[in-house]
């Protein structure tokens, strides 16, 4: 952990919420602080999916064979899609949806990962980094076939990965809605046409942005974990703080431009 | 109530289109080592195994796919809207998009296999001809079932998001779906067949990939048979659940209590494959048995 980097990391922050509240004091400053909340849900919950990149593919380490990035963005888009079909059910009910999406996307792909290694390659899952599993109790090292980090999905990286996946599509759903309700009320005014016929151009334009800024923070943490990781029980889980911090700066930064084209 | 059991009967169009995407997309990217698998591929002329398989990989398979879906999705909505037929505009959006994925993949393996010459790595032209054709004609079948469902999803279901975002958004997460559930498979199970079953490759063992079939060199399209049987279907299977279970419990529990039945539902049918995943996990164990003594190993 870098002190100064986290501190200088909040100044800009702070800066950039200032500069939001000049340019656009009410609707969009409170979209500004959704997005930022949006952004630290989808860098957190980004640590908690189990990737293991090229080794796991195969079988030398533990993980989904896929990049982290990837696979955190398909599951957080799934809830977006989600989410965004029940936007009008309001914000909470439409978050959860969001997150409830990204959550059952895991689950399924992390249980026909289990499915293939078990039945299509006849081997167990393994952790590498711990003895035991830590909801379970199973031990690990066993298991570990000679020559590997250990394979597949041992249980606690399932949960991790629907816990990825839940806060994933609930981050990406946040910002979405804070971006459609932000133009739904602007862009009449700014386009001179009634709401009806913004419509379209609101929900694709918070749609994209809301990919947009889902991929961005992804990638952060892909970088802050170097790739790889097991899930919530492999320590390099501990580095989130420095990754939240960057997520909400890389969102703060992002969603002001998002703002700033209706707020100009 | 009609309303209800059309949705229902579009929600099994579009899981069944799902499920025919996850199978051609993983047999595609078999076929051009394009998940993480490529590795080795890449990896095996610099540990001195010169070879014949087909390696497109220079972007991963959720955003390859991203591209291409949105891309054949973008621009059957442009035809759409110039009043083509449906059905043609989303058929010529996808050949459009299969050109660009022709391009890229013959690119990508001339890069890819150029950049190894000093290794003795050959690039095969006979390879880049019979192969790239074969991995289009896939692609094809993916990037027309994703664009297809999700013009199902935003004309008859009523999904608020346009045809092109739409493509872009289960374009990715069919590559995430398919990278995930096919690559162990081909990784592991094709590509090192040399080793035992059962247990993963060593790592001392990276590079040593099989070079050689039952007669003459194994090419990709060995791999894209071999890998369909049990990969391409576990992959269509994975990504043709994603998109019909979210689907299901939208179109018919979303009006219960303001949208809380879908979300009861999603949670119970995440518990339902938790528990799935459990008794796999545990079945594993007890029949698989230990590689050594626990008390042995560290």
């Amino acid at each position: 952990m870098n002190p100064t980097a986290m501190v200088v990391g909040v100044v800009m922050l702070l800066i950039i919420l200032a500069l939001c509240w000049y340019v656009s004091p009410g609707m969009g400053l409170m979209a500004l602080i959704g997005i930022v909340v949006g952004g630290v849900l989808i860098g957190f919950g980004t640590h908690f999916v189990p990737v293991g990149g090229a080794p796991a593919a195969m079988g030398q380490a533990p993980g989904i064979a896929t990049g982290v990035a990837m696979l955190a963005a398909g599951a957080g888009l799934a809830g977006l899609f989600g989410g965004a079909w029940a936007a009008e059910q309001g914000l909470v009910v439409a978050t959860i949806t969001g997150g409830v999406g990204g959550g059952l996307m895991m689950a399924i792909t992390c249980m026909m990962v289990n499915f293939v290694y078990v039945f299509g390659m006849g081997i167990p899952s393994a952790s590498g980094k711990v003895a035991k599993d830590p909801i379970t109790g199973d031990t690990q090292a066993e298991f570990k076939s000679q020559g590997t980090e250990g394979h597949g999905l041992p249980f606690v990286s399932f949960v991790g990965g629907v816990t990825g996946g839940f806060l994933g599509g609930a981050g990406g759903t946040l910002i979405y809605l804070q971006l459609l309700s932000l133009y739904e009320a602007t862009l009449p005014a700014v386009m001179g046409v009634p709401p009806a016929q913004v419509m379209p151009i609101a929900v694709a334009a918070a749609g994209i942005f809301a990919v947009g800024l889902f991929l961005v923070n992804a990638v952060l943490t892909a970088y802050n974990i170097t790739g790889t990781i097991e899930g919530p029980h492999d320590p390099k889980f501990k580095r989130w703080p420095r990754s939240i911090v960057a997520s909400a700066v890389a969102s703060a930064l992002c969603g002001f431009f998002a703002i700033l084209i209706v707020a100009i | 109530m009609e309303q209800i059991v059309f949705g229902i009967g579009i929600t099994a169009l579009t899981g069944a289109l799902a499920t025919i995407a996850g199978s051609a997309e993983d047999t595609e990217s078999n076929i051009g080592s394009q998940g993480d698998p490529n590795s080795q591929v890449q990896l095996a002329p610099q540990m001195g195994f010169v070879h014949r398989i087909f390696n497109k990989a220079v972007a991963g398979e959720p955003p390859a796919y991203g591209l291409w879906c949105a891309l054949g999705a973008g621009l059957a909505w442009a035809f759409m809207a110039m009043q083509v037929n449906a059905v043609l505009a989303i058929v010529i959006g996808s050949v459009l998009a299969v050109l660009v994925q022709g391009a890229y993949a013959t690119t990508a393996y001339l890069g890819r296999t150029a950049s190894l010459a000093k290794f003795g790595q050959p690039v095969y032209v006979d390879i880049l001809k019979s192969m790239t054709s074969v991995t289009m004609a896939h692609a094809f079948i993916a990037i027309f079932s994703v664009v297809t469902l999700s013009h199902l999803i935003n004309g008859a279901l009523g999904h608020p998001f346009p045809l092109p975002l739409l493509g872009l958004i289960w374009g990715i997460a069919l590559g995430a779906a398919g990278s995930a559930t096919g690559n162990p498979y081909y990784g592991k199970e094709r590509q090192y067949q040399n080793q035992k079953f059962g247990a993963g490759v060593p790592i001392s063992a990276s590079g040593n990939i099989v070079r050689y079939a039952e007669a003459g060199e194994r090419n990709s399209l060995d791999n894209g048979f071999f890998t369909h049987k049990i990969g391409g279907s576990a992959s269509g299977i994975c990504f043709g659940l994603i998109v019909f279970l979210e689907l299901w419990r939208t179109i018919l529990f979303e009006q219960i209590s303001a949208g809380w039945g879908a979300i009861i539902v999603g949670i119970l049918m995440i518990l339902i494959f938790t528990v799935v995943d459990r008794y796999i996990e545990v079945w594993a164990r007890k029949n698989y048995g230990p590689y050594t003594e626990a008390k042995v190993a560290s």
